[in-house]
């Protein structure tokens, strides 16, 4: 599927009530891994001054490169805060109906009440998530009974019934995760992250690692298990394609910064930012047999990003300002009928045309970052 | 029947022959070396006094039975595993005529006793305080791994020695040779049992225990950063639940296997512990064995310590996959 004509289908089969309340609210998040070795501080600035909001019963996604920070973005938005990363600013924050929740300062009580009953999380590559040495249906118990009144028999009946109508093998209650190839473990897995129906799931890349043909069954559990409670998703995926499947909104990431954010089909269809454009021109499409163009240069390493708008070096359109100021993230005038949540951009020479094939990669020689 | 034709049938076999190698290996080395036990043992006899040519000869014809040495190399081989398949170690050299069974069946209670109840005591408490550490970080958890950390590298012996001197001369209250008194299982016997072990024990422990909180603690800390604990712990699972079955649990392939190493060396002694406090074990008799050039009995107690050794292994392996079902054969 082209991801034009995903994210068209995209847009029909999950309309987000308009007047939806935010379940998750970051400000001005600033996640930084600060390592000292031998008296040399090291800060790698993963997430950097970011805010985003995310709507209740929405699949919102993340996307970006390998290394912008969005797997670290996600550990923020959980609350899982180990050393060496730390929070140098910025607050998150749920609402869920018993009032807001600061997510950053989560004490072990918290985490025992809100984890799983309210906020899961759905890990990358389950090959080793599941404790090898146990067999899933202990693994289930463990899992239900450190947030609820249960016996082992309770458990493994609740589990037994979930997987059946999730459409899953029961039988894999009596095996050991080795027992299990690769995508029934990721299944598995994201069964284990929603057996107590949370209301907000984040999911860490939850299909690489796993074969296209496996990735779309994981997809299609990923839908189910959001469209069961309408809970809030959260994916953060480097491949668009399941963004373009998947996802209402997407959040484009560009070295810790948010670059675009906007609901899928104009992600796809007309984005504004330079990045953006790159990344969905790099997409392959159905019919269209002409090379596809990467985007040149590397993404700056995150403990010295350039100055500036951090995608500068690897622009065609960058001018002087770029050089020197950061791009805040604005919302877009003139766009949308002003109930759901704006198409954000942080650009001073946004690109206000739907995308064209083989439009942004022969707009200029490129200069090369080193 | 799988099971027991790719699993348990050529473990067995690897059994059988690890002891026959082991057993030939400690047939052959003493007569490969360049020392006649026939004519040492003459040469002790007559230090002192001439025999008759006769009477020497006799002697001759007679130690050579007795050492095993008449014949072929062949043939002293197939002997000596005859005599052993009839549980017959010979005679004692040093203590002629007692049977080097007897001798090894009077020391191989003590040893056993002594090394089982060290082995496993340090094994369990060795590897909840060194999982309870690796999972607590801190300052208490610092200080208890730096005492452990000095007290490892200490050779036993020297601490063996401290001990003897502080608790039965500066301190006169533990024996300071093994005394047992009283038939086994009388109450005299088990009260001067007690009092005779203590110190060794002790000791014993505090080297077992010291190895085993550094290995426990290392591989608590390995098995905390692995994925499926980290997974559980941002699960919200409870801290016994996580220590027992995410950590300690998956840390024991190898404490497994270690424990069954240490078990089978438990039929070698503990030579100089054993020396050190007097205390009547196998380790005692084999250093008594070795300064008297006593071949039957050191042989005895290497084949003792061979068959230990393969035996525990052996059982090790078999118990792999009730530790670990990654093991576990189809």
């Amino acid at each position: 599927m082209s991801p034009e004509a995903a994210a068209s289908a995209g847009m029909e089969q999950a309309r987000v009530n308009e007047e939806a309340r935010n379940v998750v609210e970051a400000e001005g998040l600033k996640a930084w891994y600060i390592t000292q070795a031998y008296g040399v501080e090291r800060t790698v600035k993963a997430v950097d001054d970011l805010t985003l909001s995310i709507r209740e019963g929405e699949i919102y996604g993340i996307a970006g490169e390998s290394g912008c920070g969005k797997s670290t973005l996600l550990k923020a938005l959980l609350g899982e805060i180990v050393s060496p990363l730390t929070i140098v600013g910025g607050k998150v924050e749920y609402e869920f109906d018993a009032g807001k929740i600061d997510a950053l300062k989560q004490t072990a009580e918290d985490r025992e009440a809100i984890r799983w009953r309210r906020v899961s999380y759905i890990p990358q590559g389950s090959m080793h998530v599941l404790n090898p040495v146990r067999r899933i249906r202990d693994t289930f118990h463990d899992f239900i009974a450190a947030h609820q009144e249960t016996t082992r028999e309770k458990s493994i009946e609740m589990a037994r019934s979930y997987l059946q109508e999730l459409g899953l093998r029961e039988g894999v209650l009596g095996n050991y995760p080795h027992q299990l190839s690769g995508g029934m473990r990721q299944r598995v897995t994201i069964a284990l992250a929603t057996i107590l129906t949370p209301r907000l799931i984040f999911a860490d890349e939850p299909t690489t690692a796993l074969d296209v043909v496996v990735q779309r069954g994981v997809i299609e559990l990923l839908k189910e298990v959001q469209q069961r409670e309408n809970s809030t998703l959260v994916l953060v995926t480097h491949d668009m394609g399941v963004h373009a499947n998947l996802t209402n909104r997407v959040a484009v990431l560009y070295a810790g910064n948010l670059v675009e954010e906007a609901d899928t089909s104009t992600i796809f269809r007309r984005p504004r930012h330079p990045y953006t454009r790159y990344l969905i021109e790099s997409l392959p499409r159905m019919g269209d047999r002409s090379e596809r163009v990467g985007i040149p240069g590397r993404p700056p390493a995150l403990d010295n990003p350039p100055d500036g708008c951090r995608f500068h070096p690897r622009c065609p359109l960058a001018t002087d300002i770029c050089r020197q100021e950061v791009p805040p993230l604005l919302p877009v005038e003139g766009i949308g009928n002003g109930t759901g949540p704006p198409h954000r951009v942080a650009c001073f020479h946004q690109v206000d045309a739907p995308l064209e094939a083989g439009e942004i990669e022969h707009a200029t020689e490129m200069p090369h970052a080193d | 029947m799988t099971l027991l034709q790719q699993f348990i049938l050529p473990r067995l076999l690897q059994w059988v022959i690890v002891i026959v190698v082991g057993i030939t290996i400690t047939f052959l080395i003493p007569r490969l070396s360049p020392v006649n036990p026939i004519q040492q043992a003459l040469a002790r006899l007559t230090q002192f006094q001439a025999l008759e040519p006769e009477a020497v000869l006799q002697l001759k014809e007679q130690l050579m039975a007795n050492y095993g040495l008449e014949g072929s190399i062949v043939e002293q081989y197939f002997r000596f595993w005859g005599n052993l398949l009839g549980g017959d170690l010979g005679p004692s050299f040093g203590a002629f005529p007692q049977r080097v069974n007897d001798m090894i069946g009077r020391a191989l209670p003590f040893t056993v006793a002594l090394l089982t109840f060290t082995t496993i005591m340090g094994w369990i408490i060795g590897i909840i305080v060194g999982t309870l550490a690796a999972y607590y970080p801190g300052r208490l958890t610092n200080l208890v791994a730096g005492v452990m950390i000095v007290v490892y590298p200490v050779p036993y012996f020297i601490i063996a020695f401290i001990f003897l001197m502080v608790f039965t001369y500066y301190i006169p209250f533990f024996p300071l040779i093994g005394v047992f008194r009283g038939e086994p299982f009388e109450a005299e016997f088990i009260a001067t049992y007690l009092h005779s072990t203590f110190l060794p024990a002790v000791t014993l422990l505090i080297t077992g225990l010291s190895f085993r909180f550094i290995m426990a603690r290392a591989l608590g800390t390995a098995e905390l950063s692995s994925d499926h604990v980290q997974y559980a712990t941002m699960a919200g699972l409870p801290d016994n639940r996580l220590m027992y079955s995410y950590v300690a649990r998956n840390t024991m392939l190898p404490q497994v296997t270690d424990l069954g190493l240490s078990m089978g060396a438990i039929f070698s002694g503990t030579l100089i512990t054993e020396a050190v406090f007097g205390y009547p074990g196998l380790g005692d008799l084999l250093l008594q064995a070795i300064y008297q050039a006593d071949y039957n009995v050191v042989m005895g107690i290497t084949l003792l310590s061979i068959v230990g050794i393969a035996t525990a292994s052996l059982i090790v392996d078999l118990s792999y996959p009730l530790v670990d079902p990654r093991v576990r054969y189809r």
